[in-house]
């Protein structure tokens, strides 16, 4: 057996094996404190200030290297260096040293503590977010002075990252082409991490519990990025398998790759569109590569994540003009801000809800800010003269939501066309069916827009009544329970009544359990992260359309879950054996854990 | 976070006082704190923000954001030491050029 096995969340897929090499490790928890006799006392000191010096040095050399175009990353390690010097950080840890007899760590630990308190005690959220930088800050000095610190320059070859979290800003220091896979203690499918490893193609995981306490550098471990393990050490049996596993998948992704630029057209001639869910404009590379055709979600979000002011029009506008014209003429589905819940804006900072999933979040943020909501629009307007731009608003709930939302577009193409700004007056706007309420009146909601699409993740978890994220019930998140495919029906029902198309975006899109099903209801489109098209785009042409209307009318006379599970495993395992291989891990959380 | 050293009130003749508006969107949030701990480093003077009961060291960027004071607050510059007026000066025109945000 392996040393250890461990579990996080898949969010790059792919096989790593290699050597494993930590940077931003947690040291607190390992933190020694004890006291030095008065001899001592300068030695402590020194090695504070010596730490302080040399973390300073090597962020002033760091800085010198960040290319312009991150200039908030600079000026980010110039708050950390300006922390560095604050008095009330070095000095009140020397003065720990001194008066209490405390051991370097310890005495930092304590200045760091005395901080918290006072950032604690902020009401400005924002504000007390900074907290995060002074950690970032502490860590590293810490790291020094337990002698612990990364050096990048002992990574030899390449490695698998392993981190307790990783920072936009921790991406300017690493060398990207040196890095097989990472992992990392904190995080969610939405973290920086995943996006980055996916833009690298390479597999990742986030929220790996205790990774810290059972990994060390230079251990060799597997990164499963599709059934989201790490195994420590492996025996040579282990070793061998995962080796072949890789192999197996790695020619898998070559093959279905080979075919990803051809129609997503099944045996029987039925076209569905497969589109990209995407969140930077450097992603186009990937959708292009993989096969998509066209961006059918781009989470405008990012730009306003990681700053302290807000984008203006200019710069969204021209973000926005360059993704339109690069894939153009290919479809760009922009959906707006979608901020709240998980996600916030440090302008704004949280808003202090006690249940922020069903709060200001989405369409609701934008409508009580509408300065900030016009600016986009007015963005995404313009963009609609460079390319083929369609716009949707997330979280609706009610029809008199899409009649304001509309509102403020009206008034954004009125705003231009009397400054003289081109953009297209036709352009497609939609909704985003992501709330039961939205189901229920689906019909209603059909006459105001020109598309729908669904959003599985958050229906789901509203449908259900589950967050996903929560480890105690996350075993009920199931794309496959008889609610969530009925719900998914009655949308792509009202939509065709009504004469409009519906797209499906959540991560159901992307399993290629769940397509088929889909494909029976008669979806028009799925958009799904970039990586997964040609797997998806091979299931597709290799189905027929009277499989899936088959395997539709069954599922949904099934009453369970497990019921439906079988169904649809034993159609999988008679068409695509390959994918039972690798994407089995959704048909795992069947029942609750003992 | 109020300094212990000096509290509003006990300051010696000498020192240089001037009232400015936080007069940026967003406040005193990490970008212009670190402007002014940073000016405020510059120069050996000591020198206090007193925002109300509070009173910081303008030189800490913690301390400075720990006021957490929002726009259109008053906030009292006070600098004491040989370039006392200087420090003083080069602070208010940060205040009043809103950080060059």
């Amino acid at each position: 057996m392996a040393d250890k096995i461990l579990t996080g969340i898949p969010v790059a897929t792919g096989i790593a094996i290699g050597k494993a090499f930590f940077v931003n490790r947690n040291h607190r928890a390992r933190l020694p404190r004890q006291t030095v006799t008065l001899d001592l006392v300068s030695n402590e000191v020194h090695l504070l200030q010596d730490a302080f010096h040399s973390v300073e040095a090597e962020l002033s050399a760091t800085r010198e290297h960040v290319p312009a175009e991150l200039k908030d990353y600079r000026l980010l390690i110039d708050t950390h260096i300006l922390m560095l010097k604050d008095p009330k950080l070095a000095g009140a840890a020397e003065e720990y040293i001194k008066s209490l007899g405390l051991n370097a760590a310890w005495a930092l630990e304590k200045a760091v503590s005395d901080q918290e308190a006072a950032f604690r005690a902020i009401n400005d959220p924002y504000i007390r977010e900074r907290m995060q930088d002074v950690r970032v800050v502490a860590d590293k000095v810490l790291a020094k002075i337990i002698g612990e610190e990364t050096d990048l320059g002992a990574m030899e070859g390449r490695a698998i990252i392993m981190a307790h979290d990783l920072t936009p800003a921790d991406t300017v220091e690493l060398q990207v082409n040196k890095i097989m896979g990472f992992a990392t203690v904190c995080g969610g499918k939405t973290s920086h991490t995943g996006i980055m490893a996916r833009s690298l193609a390479i597999p990742a995981l986030v929220g790996v519990n205790k990774l810290e306490d059972n990994v060390h550098d230079g251990d060799l471990v597997v990164l499963d990025g599709l059934s989201g393990k790490i195994v420590v050490n492996p025996t040579e049996t282990e070793l061998a398998e995962y080796n072949e596993r890789a192999a197996y998948f790695e020619e898998y992704t070559r093959k279905i790759k080979r075919h990803c630029h051809l129609p997503a057209e099944t045996i029987d001639g039925s076209r569905v569109q497969v589109l990209a869910n995407i969140e930077l404009v450097e992603e186009v590379a990937s959708v292009l590569d993989n096969g998509g055709e066209g961006v059918g979600l781009y989470r405008t979000e990012y730009a306003y994540l990681n700053r302290t002011d807000l984008p203006g029009e200019e710069e969204l506008a021209e973000k926005y003009i360059d993704l339109a014209s690069i894939m153009s003429p290919k479809k760009v589905v922009f959906r707006t801000l979608d901020l709240g819940a998980d996600k916030f804006i440090s302008s704004y900072g949280e808003l202090g809800e006690t249940n922020p999933a069903m709060g200001l979040r989405a369409i609701r943020f934008c409508l009580k800010n509408p300065q900030l909501f016009k600016t986009q629009l007015r963005a995404i307007l313009r963009a609609s003269a460079h390319g083929k731009v369609s716009l949707m608003f997330p979280m609706i709930s009610g029809v008199k939501e899409v009649r304001q939302a509309k509102a403020w577009l009206a008034q954004a193409k009125a705003e231009l066309r009397r400054e003289g700004v081109e953009y297209d007056p036709d352009m497609p706007v939609g909704i985003m069916i992501e709330l039961p309420a939205a189901v229920m009146i689906a019909e209603y909601l059909a006459y105001e827009v020109d598309f729908f699409s669904i959003g599985t993740n958050d229906l789901i978890q509203y449908s259900i009544g589950v967050d996903r994220t929560n480890h105690h019930v996350s075993y009920l998140y199931q794309p496959l329970h008889p609610a969530t495919l009925r719900t998914i029906k009655l949308v792509v029902d009202a939509a065709h009544q009504a004469g409009i198309e519906v797209s499906l975006c959540g991560e159901v899109a992307s399993d290629p359990f769940c397509v088929p099903i889909l494909l029976g209801m008669g979806i028009d489109s799925l958009s799904l992260t970039p990586q997964a098209i040609p797997g998806i785009k091979r299931i597709i042409r290799q189905t027929n359309m009277h499989d899936c209307r088959k395997l539709l009318k069954e599922v949904l006379e099934c009453r369970t879950v497990g019921r439906i599970n079988d169904l649809v495993m034993d159609n999988i395992f008679k068409h695509f054996p390959d994918e039972v291989t690798f994407f089995s891990s959704l048909l795992e959380n069947d029942e609750a854990p003992s | 976070m109020t300094v212990d050293t000096q509290t509003p009130g006990s300051f010696p003749e000498d020192i240089e006082s001037r009232q400015v508006v936080v007069a940026n969107d967003h406040g005193l949030h990490a970008r212009p704190a670190g402007k002014l701990a940073q000016q405020a480093q510059a120069f050996e003077a000591e020198i206090l923000l007193v925002y109300g009961e509070q009173s910081v060291d303008a030189k800490s960027i913690l301390d400075v954001l720990t006021l957490a004071a929002g726009p259109g607050e008053v906030i009292e510059i006070r600098a004491s030491g040989d370039d006392a007026a200087e420090a003083a000066d080069a602070l208010e025109t940060l205040f009043r050029n809103k950080f060059d945000e």
